[in-house]
């Protein structure tokens, strides 16, 4: 089965931007998919059950805090990889991402080429 | 089109056949309601879509923005209307790829730009600014030789803060190019230098490509980054674009790193200026005295500080003065004070004791340590006075000599004035005393005097040979003390004398207080007679032969009474 990463993101270029960061995974097989809000992403996270998503912290009706929670603690899907991606001067929240069962932080403006070479490694995994 | 353009139309392909659910339907669909078998391959002959081993009768190249990106065969003619569905769906792909390319790359820059400027704000020197200014532009821009100049207005020059890339003459360059070099830089603008005018230019000629950007500051160019690249390119609108931005934040940095250091230089300025202070005013308030209220400064002294503590108080006065002072002008009077001071103070530091005040004729010290170190202090003093009368006598002048005194008690120090006046003071019991003895030692004609509170906390008393005065009374007070000369600050001769006589003069001293004169008096004289240097038994002796003809009270202790300070 192919290896699936979930992308999501209230803002329509982030997504294009991490789509077109992660082009080159596609050529792999790997099928990026995305969500635009929280509930969305949750309902996707349950179907396809995604090696790994990059979820935003900030975002309308459910957050990126709230969905990594149900993910880890209430569905106990430990096997999917988060990274919290959060804007700059927001790093306060680390700590309580990282409570909420979140495996890696990123912060925005990310770098192109690190989020390449992590989502290869952990998509190795 | 570049490589990369292929690629990209290779990549939307794929993915508009491959990947994409409606494109993939719309095309199933149209296929099938036109009855059509449909076969795509890519440029190598891949199969993308459809069956490869049908039977096709017509076959068209996949063309876009002229490019051959594969064939599209088809069972029958009318497959032609799949074909530019196809490419509809492909452009309109493209499109969103390339943009988003577009995007990622501004993003990049962006992030770049970022990164850049929370590296730079963190540094503090201009070279360092310069290294990473240039090192990120040549990541981003693809540069082989990389060159940071500024212009210091001050020497009216243009010096490398940084560079990169091979260039054996770039000192010289720098040095023959100046004036150019200055004139770009003043003129503040950013530019790509056209192909003949790098041919042109000795100093470039190992270059194919080269653009510039200024370091501005509002109004004013510090300097200028140039970029170059060895092999043919060309620099795009974009990249000097890039370029300029990058020189924008450095120059910012810069600036800030120039005036961070003048703020420093400033404030190292100010603490220089208050640190020569705080050494200026030590001199005036003894920092052992700052450090005895417990205070580290003098600037966190304030009225009304104090603290008592036990310690040994010096009195030193310069013996006729008087005499010495009167073929002095007031100048040369100043300056033979200071003279003397200046050999004094030395020795009673050396020995942990400071001078509380200085008197004129001579000072007041103290000797927190107690009496061993003061009395140490004093016998040198004595000896260096000898060594320095020496030189005096030479010179036709008059020898100095002093008197001590001193005593040991408690006292108090403290800040007293008031709020626009503080001076630091001692108020005690024992510097009247001291001061009396010290005054005593006149009368006695010794060099030191001292209490017997004084000689029996001695560290070490064998270090010393004293002779014992008899008691004394301060005015006004029921106690007597004890009275001891040391003789170890006389000078040799004297010293000799006293030492070998010690027997001699204890034993008339005890005929003295045994009321026996007549038999003091017949000893103190034949002491005196040795050296009539030695006043102290030509005081006992002249007491005793007028006590002989006295009527002397039952009580009598040979007390001396202390009246004058």
């Amino acid at each position: 089965m192919s290896k699936k990463i979930l992308i999501v993101d209230d803002e329509p270029h982030i997504r294009m931007l991490i789509e077109q960061t992660l082009e080159d995974l596609e050529d792999d097989g790997v099928v990026l998919l995305f969500a635009e809000n929280g509930e969305q992403a949750l309902s996707i996270i349950e179907k396809e059950k995604p090696s790994l998503v990059f979820l935003d912290v900030m975002m309308p009706k459910l957050n990126g805090m709230e969905v990594c929670y149900k993910v880890k603690k209430e569905l106990k899907l430990t096997d999917i990889y988060i990274i919290l991606l959060t804007a700059k001067g927001q790093e306060v929240d680390r700590q309580k991402g990282l409570d909420m069962g979140a495996d890696r932080y990123m912060t925005k403006p990310f770098d192109p080429d690190e989020m390449l070479s992590i989502a290869e490694e952990i998509i190795k995994l | 089109m570049s490589e990369n353009g292929i690629s990209l139309w290779i990549r939307a392909l794929k993915y508009v056949l491959q990947r994409d659910k409606d494109s993939i339907s719309l095309l199933k669909q149209t296929a099938s309601f036109l009855n059509i078998e449909l076969l795509v391959l890519d440029h190598d002959s891949k199969v993308l879509w459809g069956d490869a081993e049908k039977e096709y009768s017509y076959s068209v190249d996949l063309v876009c923005d002229r490019l051959r990106l594969g064939v599209v065969k088809c069972s029958n003619a009318s497959g032609s209307f799949l074909v530019d569905l196809i490419k509809t769906l492909l452009t309109k792909e493209f499109e969103k790829k390339r943009i988003g390319k577009e995007v990622l790359s501004l993003y990049r820059e962006i992030n770049m730009i970022y990164g850049l400027s929370e590296m730079i704000s963190e540094k503090i020197d201009t070279a360092s600014i310069a290294e990473i200014a240039l090192q990120e532009s040549s990541q981003i821009i693809g540069s082989t030789h990389g060159l940071f100049l500024m212009y210091d207005p001050d020497e009216d020059e243009v010096t490398k803060l940084a560079s990169f890339g091979d260039n054996p003459n770039s000192e010289r360059n720098i040095k023959d190019q100046n004036e150019v070099l200055k004139s770009l830089i003043l003129k503040g603008n950013a530019a790509i230098v056209p192909e003949n005018r790098i041919k042109d230019n000795l100093s470039i000629q190992h270059l194919k490509a080269v653009m510039y950007a200024p370091l501005k500051v509002k109004h004013r160019t510090l300097g200028m980054v140039i970029l170059g690249h060895k092999e043919k390119k060309e620099f795009t609108a974009a990249e000097l674009k890039l370029l300029t931005t990058i020189a924008l934040q450095t120059a910012a940095a810069i600036e800030s790193a120039h005036l961070y250091q003048k703020g420093l230089k400033e404030a190292r300025d100010r603490e220089e200026a208050i640190r020569v202070i705080h050494e200026v005013t030590q001199k005036f308030v003894p920092s052992e005295f700052i450090k005895s209220l417990g205070k580290a400064k003098i600037t966190e002294i304030s009225l009304g500080d104090l603290t008592e503590r036990e310690v040994t108080v010096v009195f030193a006065d310069i013996r006729e003065f008087t005499t010495i002072s009167e073929g002095l002008s007031p100048k040369d009077n100043f300056l033979f004070v200071n003279g003397f001071n200046n050999r004094m103070g030395p020795i009673v530091r050396k020995n942990e004791g400071f001078i509380m005040q200085y008197l004129g004729d001579g000072f007041m010290a103290l000797f927190p340590k107690g009496p061993q170190s003061a009395l140490n202090a004093s016998v040198e003093m004595h000896k260096v006075l000898h060594e320095y009368n020496k030189e005096r006598v030479l010179k036709k002048r008059l020898p100095v000599k002093i008197g001590v005194g001193m005593q040991n008690g408690n006292l108090i120090m403290g800040i007293t004035g008031d709020s626009n006046r503080l001076d630091a003071a001692i108020i005690s019991d024992t510097v009247n005393t001291a001061a009396r003895i010290e005054g005593l030692s006149k009368h006695y004609g010794t060099s030191i005097l001292l209490t017997k509170e004084c000689k029996d906390k001695l560290t070490n008393q064998q270090a010393f040979n004293f002779r014992f005065l008899g008691p004394v009374q301060v005015k006004g007070k029921q106690k007597s003390i004890d009275l001891y000369e040391c003789i170890n600050g006389d000078d040799d001769s004297l010293f000799d004398h006293k030492l070998q006589t010690m027997s001699t003069f204890n034993d008339a001293m005890s005929y003295y207080f045994n009321k026996e004169f007549a038999m003091a008096a017949v000893a103190f004289q034949e002491i005196f007679k040795l050296n009539t240097m030695d006043q102290t038994s030509k005081l006992f002796l002249n007491k005793s032969a007028h006590l002989i003809t006295q009527e002397i009270e039952d009580n009598w202790k040979g007390i001396e009474l202390m009246n004058t300070k």
